[in-house]
């Protein structure tokens, strides 16, 4: 038998401790919070290069085959780019880095040509950021997921 | 035309990127939240939560070698919890509605996913507060009731209209 579920009203709601009125507009916060992070935003593809160095350096070790320890490595790093990227403005980094980690998850090691699969995705993002991407690239990213789903695809 | 006052909010962000932390912890400021820490990992995040007892607590999922399925199900059901029912919101990049499930049935409060924009994480911060559902406890689940169909209740789904990006 199913166990009996029990409620509880929160004693402290945040409702009791947040009012909605007297603080900025919703339009006003969001700019002043874009405002407050467009020098952390600058300075991303600064950082961005240490997760693609460590990123390449660990599809260097991997090319006979990887490890299964290497190739999560790969993920962790693909994962916190997928993350980073469109959140700092760089959309097609985190459409890249999330095909990255579609063709990596659950996988224990690189047969053949598959490492080569993750080399492409290392180069286009090297390239966005060459060419400075920035900003919504809705026909380039739509295009972009479509050839690299291709390519998994018939790489995996 | 005003808004929701954060002034008095404090809020505790923890994720393993610094970047992250960082830009997260700008919105915030940008909003006019005054009180924000930080933490790169489960452990160190829960640490915070018994001392500083934090309002909110956005927390990212893989924060290697912690997880933050691990940090919610602390919050909620551990004896020594400060504040099990503390509104959570689960801020990572993986999206599949598995995942979605799965932090839900840890006892999250919102989920949202990366890559965020301000005017996602402004949205998803007035609806936690919003927030009305009651806890509930059923055999080894603590927290918002997961059948509550209420207005206020915040979406657990992904972000996906393109003003969200």
């Amino acid at each position: 038998m199913a166990d009996k579920a029990q409620k509880f009203q929160p004693p402290h709601p945040l409702t009791r401790k947040i009012r909605k009125t007297g603080g900025p507009s919703p339009e006003q916060a969001i700019l002043r919070a874009l405002n407050a992070a467009e020098d952390l935003i600058d300075n991303y593809q600064g950082w961005a290069v240490d997760d693609l160095t460590a990123l390449w350096k660990a599809y260097e070790e991997s090319r006979n085959g990887g490890s299964p320890r290497q190739i999560q490595k790969m993920f962790e790093i693909a994962h916190a780019i997928r993350g980073e990227g469109g959140s700092f403005g760089f959309q097609l980094i985190s459409t890249i880095g999330d095909s990255l980690c579609k063709f990596l998850e659950g996988r224990k090691k690189l047969a053949g040509a598959e490492s080569e699969v993750v080399k492409v995705h290392i180069l286009a993002m090297r390239a966005v950021f060459k060419q400075d991407l920035k900003g919504p690239q809705p026909a380039m990213e739509r295009e972009l997921r479509q050839l690299l789903a291709l390519l998994r695809e018939r790489m995996g | 035309m005003s808004g929701y006052d954060f002034e008095s909010m404090k809020v505790l962000v923890a994720d393993d990127s610094r970047p992250m932390r960082s830009l997260i912890k700008s919105f915030l400021l940008g909003f006019g939240v005054k009180e924000m820490f930080e933490a790169a990992d489960a452990n160190e995040a829960y640490e915070l939560v018994t001392q500083l007892e934090p309002d909110i607590v956005i927390t990212d999922w893989r924060m290697p070698p912690t997880d933050g399925l691990d940090l919610v199900r602390k919050i909620r059901m551990d004896m020594e919890s400060p504040n099990p029912y503390l509104p959570i919101i689960m801020l990572t990049g993986f999206t599949e509605l598995h995942r979605v499930k799965q932090a839900r049935d840890a006892g999250v409060t919102a989920f949202l996913a990366k890559p965020i924009s301000a005017a996602a994480l402004y949205r998803r911060l007035c609806t936690v507060i919003d927030d009305q559902r009651p806890f509930v406890r059923v055999g080894k689940f603590f927290g918002p009731d997961r059948r509550a169909r209420r207005r206020s209740e915040p979406y657990m789904g992904v972000e996906r209209r393109r003003d969200s990006q």
